[in-house]
């Protein structure tokens, strides 16, 4: 075995939202202090009409007490204001914070990710957690906690207050709280079930849309004329439809809750319960003003929660997804890391496959001499590419040992690993950055004559000196560069890499049918006085070759030269006959 | 009110109408509930004075009041989330149909995640924007106005203490909204540029592996992280000081009125039960003022929403006849087509002709404008100048209609819809037999691509056709063309390299579509080339370099000899070990 050690898995459910720490206090007590004053001015009023209340029956009213109430009330506004708007700036802030930590591990757990992670739709997934999903946290950290302090906190020290009061007005006052929370809570039953339902018909509306833009072209040449796409306009219906279902099945408990929990409701139902009790002597005039002046507030909170439970619930999902994110295992880290000894190569028993069921690769054991060629040949699904993209380490072999100078892959370093092992395949890496900087990625102390030399090596230097700002240009803003200009670019780029060991997709040399002799020339300066492993596609490229891997099925069927291989009467045999026949071998045909 | 009118200009008939009704319906609630609130003062007057008449008249109008209230409540209620509803359907209904209008150039950037996040969250959140935002908006101006009427009505002096302050909001508001708008666009930039640059990252992982710890393209993602976590941290302070300086105006104006009425009370003008019903009508006047800065965020999402669709179909579409006229025959000409993409132009006073029945070869450096031919065959765009005509007609006379009929086009980036094999051929002709799309399919030979399929014809391949090769994708829309049998093929070679396979049925599915029909080709393969009844060769500037067939070309020994030199050579490149490297230049020598 090899004693290497994954990276220790991040404990996620802390771990989230360590960015925030310590200022979690300071939010919740701010938002305490705030919800807390912010009874303080109605108090403050009632108090005042007690104060007051001599001056209707002609006694004197005590002007420093009025001035001494108008004080504290008019305080404690301010106060609750200023603790409020303290809290959520406190709470945006730390959200801004736990969103730059977040996408910062994101990039951190992107370095750690295996290569091949990289191959399917990853920019998808990599945009929808680093923007919408750390986004969809910010109604968590931002606003949810405020709200849930103030929607708990101002109800029950009005409701004790008001009972300290008279208790037949704090029940009026209550009662309307009570029914909407029965009309909430049934509302959410009916709705709870069908959220499962919506989030798939969002899925299918979203999927119809991309088919849509992506196929555009088919659209607007196969489609009905002037009509839209037809999967998105049944997608849009049944979207629509459901969606006016779910409204009017929750239509009515909704509406039914609003109303019972509006201000105008609540003042009646109290104005009745005080003209009532007041009437009847049970309640002093002055005894029956809190709970027309707090008792109006208590249901404010619910309409707040609603609006805020759907923020909550795409930060719930946010969340899990993000957990997932960080629980994709990361490739494995040599403990105490080897260098390796040359760049030779060699494959021991490899056994590969990306989901465990489907074995790509059985039992394969080969080795490629320092300098040498080695090709990679067989039908398409044999498994060439996985074989080569095991060396730079797009994956780890199951079982069996990739060596690389002697060394298994998985003990050397990064860095040290790919300064051994170069990679040209039909992918382009590019940065929106200079030209220069683009070709000195993994050498940025490179100079600017090594730059020009590796470029011109690569048959792009002219093109660069073409562009805007020559060697200054940047990708994507100054110049675009077509698929064969990128990937002269990508040549010059390992040609500065210098790695002794290169591994190469043979396509790449007609990835540009109108540049292939500039590619080709580049291909040939950086294969030279390397130790080469090429995926080959026609074969001919091959023909010399120092040895010749034959795949079938994921095995490793002949070996050998190609013109002991030609005559074998094997699989090559007849590749080798088909590829001559081929269209393909056209031009190799009109050439000799 | 921007919004309003935005969301009625976005809305189909029948939406506006019930969004009218909606906006009315919301505006009588909020007068209603002012008016409830001002009827609390009288009543709370005669409570407190212990008027029990007074109290008994004054709670049957509240009663009333608050009956009313409640009935159009309803009824608003109900009606809002009607238009949600219709107003999803409405947005999505605009949506898709403008997208088939859209000039396929607007796809060429990819807009399948922008689009999907607007059909879905952003016309869902939108649809819930009359009621959840507009309401609750219209409410924080309606009802605090009707307040201050009421207010004045029931003592000049508070009132005038409460008007004051209005100009004093309005100024605060005016300051901020300025300030918040530029911080907000600086934001915006700034998490679109982090956004690009976490992308890039990933997809350049790759080739970043050999770059180490602190690469060029870790510095410019830090950099923007940074830059983007300062701009939000800009945005929140600068919206946080603009909510606290116009919630402090707001405040201002209950401490003024609880100052002034205490003021009265104590000097005489006003009465204890006057100066708390006050007090309290002052509550109620800022507290629903307060509350509206909470909407924004919602707002903004809506407004997002709106911005796109409305930049959708603020693009420029191209002109359709109004009744299409038949062309005579289906020969296509180029009558002296300039055309550009951007600024910069693609193809120059472009003058040829392709025969009715034949095959014409368009040959030439990339970036010389040879797919931009077929796009404008298909008039995926119109010329700048000049003209594209089939049978003599120009493009804009046949309309896109039309001239989808007539052509069909067999693209290099082919793109299949998510459904079967037979699903994706049938587009071309869907009142088709099934046989008859089965034998298209055999003369493209999907064939031998379904034969090894478990399902067969009836496949899923998967989104975008993922679960088949690229050779094998075109192969399917060759059957697709077949079917659809239009009298002109536009036919686009693969640049990739294709497997052995795949290039013969390719080969011969080309062969196929293309015999008796007018077929433009952009051809990369040789064989292509040869076998064309004219070639027509492009410079590197979109010009006609030369035209005619294969032999007379070679024979004048012009571009079109050197460029198939070239590429015969090019056919015939081999790697090995001892490439030669090309020396370096005596020039280059002098730099090391």
């Amino acid at each position: 075995m090899v004693a290497a050690a994954a990276d220790p898995a991040p404990a996620p459910e802390l771990g989230l939202f360590q960015a925030v720490g310590g200022r979690l206090v300071v939010i919740v007590g701010l938002s305490l202090i705030g919800a807390l004053t912010s009874v303080v001015p109605l108090i403050g009023i009632v108090e005042l009409a007690r104060a007051l209340a001599p001056g209707l029956s002609g006694d004197p009213v005590e002007a420093s007490r009025v001035w001494w109430i108008v004080g504290w009330s008019c305080g404690a506004l301010v106060v609750s204001f200023a603790s409020a708007g303290a809290s959520a700036i406190v709470s945006h802030l730390a959200d801004n914070d736990l969103q730059l930590d977040l996408r910062q591990r994101i990039v951190e757990h992107l370095r750690r990710l295996p290569l091949g992670w990289f191959d399917q739709r990853s920019s998808g997934l990599v945009k929808k957690v680093t923007e919408n999903d750390v986004s969809a946290l910010h109604q968590l950290v931002a606003h949810a906690i405020q709200d849930a302090i103030a929607a708990v906190t101002v109800p029950v020290v009005s409701l004790v207050y008001l009972f300290a009061v008279d208790w037949r007005l704090a029940l009026a006052s209550a009662t309307p709280l009570a029914l909407a929370i029965v009309c909430f809570v049934l509302m959410m039953a009916k709705s709870a079930p069908r959220y499962q339902d919506y989030d798939a018909s969002l899925v299918r509306l979203n999927q119809a849309t991309i088919e849509y833009a992506h196929g555009i072209a088919v659209v607007k040449a196969f489609g009905e004329a002037g009509r839209s796409h037809g999967r998105y306009r049944r997608e849009v219906s049944d979207f629509v439809r459901f969606y006016d279902d779910w409204n009017r099945d929750t239509n009515r408990f909704a509406t039914l809750g609003e109303l019972v929990a509006s201000p105008a409701v609540a003042l009646a139902l109290i104005g009745a319960t005080a003209a009532w009790t007041v009437s009847a002597g049970w309640t002093a005039p002055v005894d029956a003003l809190p709970a027309l002046l707090l008792g109006v507030g208590l249901t404010a909170p619910i309409g707040k929660i609603e609006w805020s439970a759907q923020f909550l619930r795409e930060a719930t999902k946010a969340r899990r997804s993000l957990t997932e994110f960080f629980a994709q295992p990361t490739i494995e880290r040599p403990t105490q890391p080897s260098a390796p000894n040359g760049s030779d190569i060699g494959f021991e028993e490899v056994c590969f496959s990306y989901d465990r069921d489907h074995q790509v690769l059985s039992d394969i054991t080969a080795s490629a001499q320092p300098g040498t060629v080695t090709a990679l040949v067989g039908p398409s699904g044999s498994g060439k590419t996985s074989l080569a993209r095991l060396a730079p380490r797009f994956y780890d072999a199951n079982s069996g040992t990739v060596r690389i100078g002697g060394v298994d892959v998985r003990q050397i370093a990064a860095t040290a690993l790919y300064g051994q092992v170069g990679f040209v395949f039909q992918d382009t890496y590019q940065l929106r950055a200079t030209i220069r900087d683009n070709i000195r990625l993994t050498k940025p102390e490179a100079s600017d004559e090594a730059v020009q030399l590796a470029a011109r090596a690569a048959q792009i230097h002219d093109r660069i000196l073409r562009t805007p700002l020559g060697y200054e240009s940047v990708l994507g803003r100054d110049v675009h560069l077509s698929g064969g200009e990128a990937q002269r670019l990508m040549i010059a780029r390992a040609l500065l890499t210098d790695a002794p060991l290169l591994v190469l997709d043979e396509a790449t040399a007609f990835a540009d049918p109108d540049c292939e002799a500039a590619i080709q020339t580049a291909l040939s300066a950086l294969a030279a006085q390397r130790t080469v492993l090429v995926i080959a596609h026609r074969l001919h490229t091959i023909t010399g070759a120092d040895q010749i891997l034959v795949l079938d099925g994921g095995r490793i069927v002949e070996r050998g030269r190609h013109d002991q291989l030609a005559r074998a009467g094997g699989l090559y045999q007849r590749l080798w006959q088909n590829y001559q026949a081929s269209p393909a071998n056209f031009g190799q045909a009109v050439a000799s | 009110m921007i919004m309003i009118r935005r969301l009625l200009a976005l809305s189909n008939p029948p939406t506006r109408r019930l969004l009218r009704r909606v906006l009315a319906l919301v505006t009588a609630s909020a007068i209603l509930q002012g008016v409830v609130f001002v009827v609390l003062a009288p009543f709370l007057t005669a409570l407190l004075s212990g008027d029990a008449s007074g109290t008994r008249f004054w709670l049957a109008v509240l009663g009333g009041v608050v009956t009313v209230y409640a009935g159009v409540g309803w009824f608003t209620s109900q009606a809002g989330m009607n238009a949600g509803s219709f107003l999803v359907g409405s947005l999505l209904e605009i949506l898709g149909d403008r997208l088939v209008e859209l000039p396929i150039g607007w796809f060429s950037t990819d807009r399948s995640g922008p689009l999907s996040d607007l059909a879905s969250h952003g016309t869902v959140f939108t649809s819930a924007a009359p009621y959840a935002i507009v309401r609750p908006l219209i409410a924080s101006f309606v009802t605090p106005a009707t307040v201050l009427v009421g207010a004045l009505c029931l003592d000049w002096r508070i009132g005038l203490v409460m008007a004051a302050t209005v100009p004093l909001m309005w100024l605060a508001y005016r300051r901020i909204a300025a300030r918040v708008g530029q911080a907000d666009r600086e934001h915006v930039a700034a998490v679109g540029e982090a956004a690009g640059r976490v992308i890039e990252f990933a997809r350049v992982q790759p080739a970043l592996r050999a770059a180490g710890d602190n690469s060029i393209a870790r510095q410019l993602l830090d950099g923007a992280l940074r830059a983007r976590h300062q701009a939000t941290r800009h945005f929140h302070l600068t919206g946080g000081a603009a909510v606290g300086l116009f919630g402090a105006t707001v405040y201002l104006a209950v401490v003024a009125v609880i100052v002034a009425g205490a003021w009265l009370a104590l000097e005489g003008g006003l009465t204890m039960p006057q100066a708390i019903a006050l007090a309290a009508l002052a509550v109620r006047f800022a507290e629903p003022i307060a509350n509206s800065g909470a909407l924004g965020g919602g707002m903004a999402v809506a407004d997002n929403t709106l911005d796109q669709i409305q930049s959708l179909l603020d693009q420029t579409t191209l002109p359709e006849p109004a009744d299409s006229v038949r062309p005579s025959d289906h020969t296509v000409r180029f009558e002296s087509v300039d055309f550009g993409y951007t600024a910069e132009s693609v193809l120059h006073d472009l003058t040829f002709e392709a025969p009715a029945g034949q095959v014409t070869a368009i040959v030439g450096p990339s970036g010389s404008g040879k797919t931009t031919i077929t796009r404008l065959v298909a008039r995926f765009y119109d010329p700048d100048a000049g003209a594209v005509s089939i049978g003599g007609t120009p493009l804009p006379k046949l309309g896109s209609a039309t001239v989808a009929e007539l052509v069909s086009p067999v693209f290099q980036d082919v793109y299949l819809f998510d459904g079967t094999i037979l699903d994706n051929i049938w587009l071309g002709r869907p009142e088709a037999a099934r046989a008859e799309a089965i034998a298209a399919g055999r003369r493209a030979r999907v064939d031998e691509i379904v034969e090894r399929l478990p399902q067969g014809w009836d496949t899923a391949v998967g989104e975008g056709g993922a679960r088949l090769s690229g050779g094998e994708r075109q192969r399917v829309s060759i059957a697709r063309a077949l079917l659809k049998d239009a009298p002109i093929v536009l036919l686009d070679e693969a640049t990739s390299a294709l497997d052995v396979d795949n290039e013969r049925a390719i080969q011969e599915a080309f062969a196929s579509v293309s015999r008796g029909r007018t077929t433009i080709v952009v051809a990369h393969r040789l064989s292509t080339i040869a076998a064309a009844d004219q070639i027509i060769m492009l410079d590197a500037s979109g010009h006609i370099s030369e035209r005619g067939r294969h032999d007379q070309l070679l024979a004048a020994g012009g571009a079109y000899a050197r460029y198939w030199q070239e590429r015969s050579q090019a056919a015939g490149w081999r790697l090995a070990a001892d490439s030669p490297q090309p020396r370096p230049t005596r020039k280059d020598n002098l730099h090391e």
